[in-house]
């Protein structure tokens, strides 16, 4: 018989905020937008605040709280994305957790001479391919920037063009401007079959930052109207760096950055009410022996976590971060801020989780690293499990049966159940005499193999040829627009 | 008199602004030579914090208090020296290039510069060629510092220098660059002077590079 009054547990619980704590970093935030405000240097922008209930000095806008939570309670709870393979793959809702990588690193790791070079058109390539491949990755951002585009004003074009030829997944682009994404926004709906199309199986996000503390330029903001003009998903993302670009402590932190997001909240719906807009927010300290704005510290992961509980409570989608590191290689370093970061953002129940792979903070790209983190997903993935305490899980029956001093390899239920267990790929659990039988491997050296074998073998599925030409024409165009 | 100075050079290291600041003043008006004030006291401090923090003793807030304590108290010594033609930190113009947004790392080698004794002429970011190159007309740096920190917006830095080439005063400054995907090669590719990976190198070899 069922007990009264129970309450069941599927999956681990995980805040770091309460509704009391929360509550105040929101009336602070929105203390800030009616106090100090923010600038915005976009002239569309300034006028529909100015037409609303906002005050504005010159480029100084002061949002009051009816504006804010009018505009708040009109954005969507669920995103759907879908690849261009057309699978939906992605179904953006409350404590649904996806994983994928950054964009724009500057650097790649170059496996034949070990040494960091410029990130090319087909190191993106390969990045899209590994993605692909590894199944714990749900959605691709470039992880590098084209180093070999022709024209830094249309890179984001050929950056995209690299992302789509190696990969089906959904996606998160950057841009470099409006008119950057609205080609880009062309090319993703030659395959989800044109605009309305899109606006119901977008195929991405964009990825927009505000500049902390408080400041909105004209590139961003075009952007975000853009985003909100056709319904494309759009996140609007403060990075600051604590104690450099924000407050020294976590929490002023977080009540700046969320009046960052609360006033792309407004601006969107002045916009367009309910254009799909993400919360996000790469919070974390500035290293202040080194100057570096640090993608393993664990403030990164607690800060982080508590803007998660924070847009739960606002009931809007996060764009969170994890398994980054500082480390300029793949090592137990590497290792160590990788697991820490996934681990707290996916407890933290954030729905795209970005940034997974990037090396030396942010500026270094790393195949191996995507590798590695695909073993670390997979176990954190079966923490996130959880506990069935349902009679077929406590065994009981079992345990009578096997009694004391016998034995449970043999047994049906341990048939039927072990493959719930997390199967490592490429983490060792050999014994000492077979390891070295083995060659004496390394983690890392098996993330390298692994590296070379996905490299050498995967074929992602290619783009149609009729469709490759419209993308190809869309291209061409922005470079002629930009030659002159 | 060296027990006073003695004192500026403590509270420069415990980074106190102001009483550096009076301090320096005093010094000045009792008579003390700007030279010494700058040798025994302010420079004498800030040799402290540099070791401090090479040491990892001291970290980067503690040392940008330092620096503007040494800042203001420069502010008082900078005519005294000019005149007494005694060999000083001179000017750094800093700024970032066109189309690039990123601040931070530029001012915070800005305030070490400061630490350094010199006086720094921040622009700010998004700056055209001309920017850079009316400034270093007005004024006439040692040094001239370019941040860029998106490989999009690296090619400014040499566009820049040619601007400066063409203005005919690129033999006037020293040229620096720095920012995340900036290298050493891409310094000498450009044609910059000196290449800085991090705020507190940069004084160092800029310090260097002007024989300091
Ligand atoms: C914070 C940040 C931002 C903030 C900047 C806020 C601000 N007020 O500055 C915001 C959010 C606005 C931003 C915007 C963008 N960013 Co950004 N950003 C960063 C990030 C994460 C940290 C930079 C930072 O502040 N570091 C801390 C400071 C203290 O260090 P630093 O700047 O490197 O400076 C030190 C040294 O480099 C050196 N130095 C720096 N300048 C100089 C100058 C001289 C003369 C000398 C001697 C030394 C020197 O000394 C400094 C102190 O030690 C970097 C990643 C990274 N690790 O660099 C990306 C990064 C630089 N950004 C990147 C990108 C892509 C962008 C955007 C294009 C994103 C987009 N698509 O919208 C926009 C561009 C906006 C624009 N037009 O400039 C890429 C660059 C890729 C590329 N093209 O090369 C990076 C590498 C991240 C990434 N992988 O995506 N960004």
């Amino acid at each position: 018989m069922e007990k009264m009054n129970q309450t069941i547990q599927k999956t681990p619980v995980f805040r770091v905020l309460t509704d009391q704590q929360i509550e105040k970093i929101y009336y602070s935030a929105l203390e800030v937008l009616e106090r100090c405000g923010a600038n915005v240097f976009q002239d569309e922008a300034i006028e529909l605040f100015k037409n609303s209930d906002a005050v504005v000095r010159e480029n100084r806008v002061r949002v009051p709280v009816s504006l804010v939570e009018r505009a708040l309670k009109t954005y969507p709870n669920k995103i759907t994305l879908k690849g261009r393979n057309g699978k939906r793959s992605v179904a953006l809702q409350k404590d649904h957790v996806y994983f994928g990588t950054g964009s724009d690193l500057p650097f790649t790791y170059d496996r034949e001479t070990g040494e960091r070079r410029r990130t090319l058109y087909k190191d993106i390539v390969n990045a899209a391919r590994f993605v692909d491949y590894l199944p714990n990755y749900d959605f691709f951002m470039s992880h590098g920037i084209v180093g070999d585009a022709p024209n830094p004003l249309t890179y984001d074009r050929h950056q995209f063009m690299a992302m789509l030829e190696g990969c089906t997944k959904p996606m998160v682009v950057t841009s470099v401007d409006g008119e950057g994404l609205e080609d880009l926004w062309k090319m993703a709906c030659l395959f989800q079959g044109g605009e309305e199309e899109f606006r119901l199986n977008p195929m991405f996000v964009a990825y927009i930052e505000p500049i902390s503390p408080l400041t909105n330029d004209r590139t961003a903001v075009e952007k975000l109207l853009f985003a909100a003009e056709k319904g494309i998903p759009a996140m609007y993302t403060p990075c600051p760096s604590s104690g450099a670009t924000a407050p020294a402590t976590i929490p002023g932190m977080l009540v700046q950055s969320l009046a960052e997001t609360l006033l792309a909240v407004v601006l969107c719906y002045l916009k367009k009410p309910g254009m799909p807009l993400i919360m996000g927010g790469v919070t974390t300290v500035m290293d202040m022996r080194t100057t570096t704005y640090s993608y393993g510290s664990p403030e990164l992961s607690l800060a982080s976590a508590a803007n998660t509980d924070i847009s739960k409570w606002l009931g809007l989608l996060m764009f969170s971060t994890g398994g980054c590191t500082d480390s300029k290689t793949v090592d137990e370093q590497a290792a160590a801020e990788s697991t820490l970061s996934v681990l707290n953002a996916f407890l933290s129940g954030a729905n795209l989780v970005h940034d997974v792979g990037y090396i030396d903070s942010g500026v270094n790209a790393s195949l191996e690293s995507l590798v590695m983190n695909e073993e670390i997903i997979g176990m954190v993935r079966q923490i996130g499990k959880g506990i069935n305490t349902d009679p077929e899980y406590l065994a009981l029956q079992l345990i009578d049966e096997a009694g004391p001093g016998g034995e449970y390899v043999t047994k049906d239920h341990t048939y039927e159940h072990w493959r719930e267990w997390y199967f490592p790929k490429l983490q060792d659990r050999s014994d000492w005499e077979t390891w070295c039988n083995n060659g004496k491997k390394t983690m890392l050296d098996r993330v390298k193999e692994e590296t070379h074998r996905i490299l050498d073998e995967y074929e992602p599925e290619p783009i149609d040829d009729g469709i490759r030409k419209e993308l190809k024409k869309i291209i061409d165009d922005a470079e002629k627009r930009h030659s002159k | 008199m060296a027990e006073d100075l003695g004192k500026i050079a403590e509270s420069l290291i415990a980074g106190k602004v102001e009483d550096v600041d009076k301090m320096t003043k005093e010094s000045l008006d009792a008579g003390v030579s700007a030279e010494e004030v700058l040798n025994k006291g302010l420079i004498a401090g800030m040799d402290v914090v540099g070791q401090r923090f090479k040491a990892g003793d001291m970290f980067i807030p503690e040392v940008l208090r330092s620096a503007k304590a040494m800042s203001a108290g420069m502010e008082h010594l900078r005519p005294a020296l000019a005149e007494s033609d005694t060999k000083q930190a001179g000017t750094l113009v800093i700024g970032t290039v066109e189309g690039d947004l990123h601040d931070i790392g530029k001012n915070l080698v800005g305030m070490m510069f400061e630490g350094a004794g010199f006086k720094v002429v921040n622009l700010g970011i998004d700056l055209k060629p001309q920017v850079f190159v009316d400034a270093v007309k007005e004024h006439k740096p040692q040094l001239l510092g370019m941040s860029a920190l998106l490989t999009t917006t690296m090619p400014k830095m040499g566009e820049t220098i040619n601007a400066l080439k063409e203005a005919g005063v690129r033999d006037q400054v020293k040229i620096m660059v720095g920012g995340a995907p900036v290298t050493e090669e891409y310094a000498k590719e450009i044609g910059a002077d000196l290449y800085g990976a991090n705020a507190a190198s940069s004084v160092d070899k800029g310090k260097a590079a002007l024989g300091l």
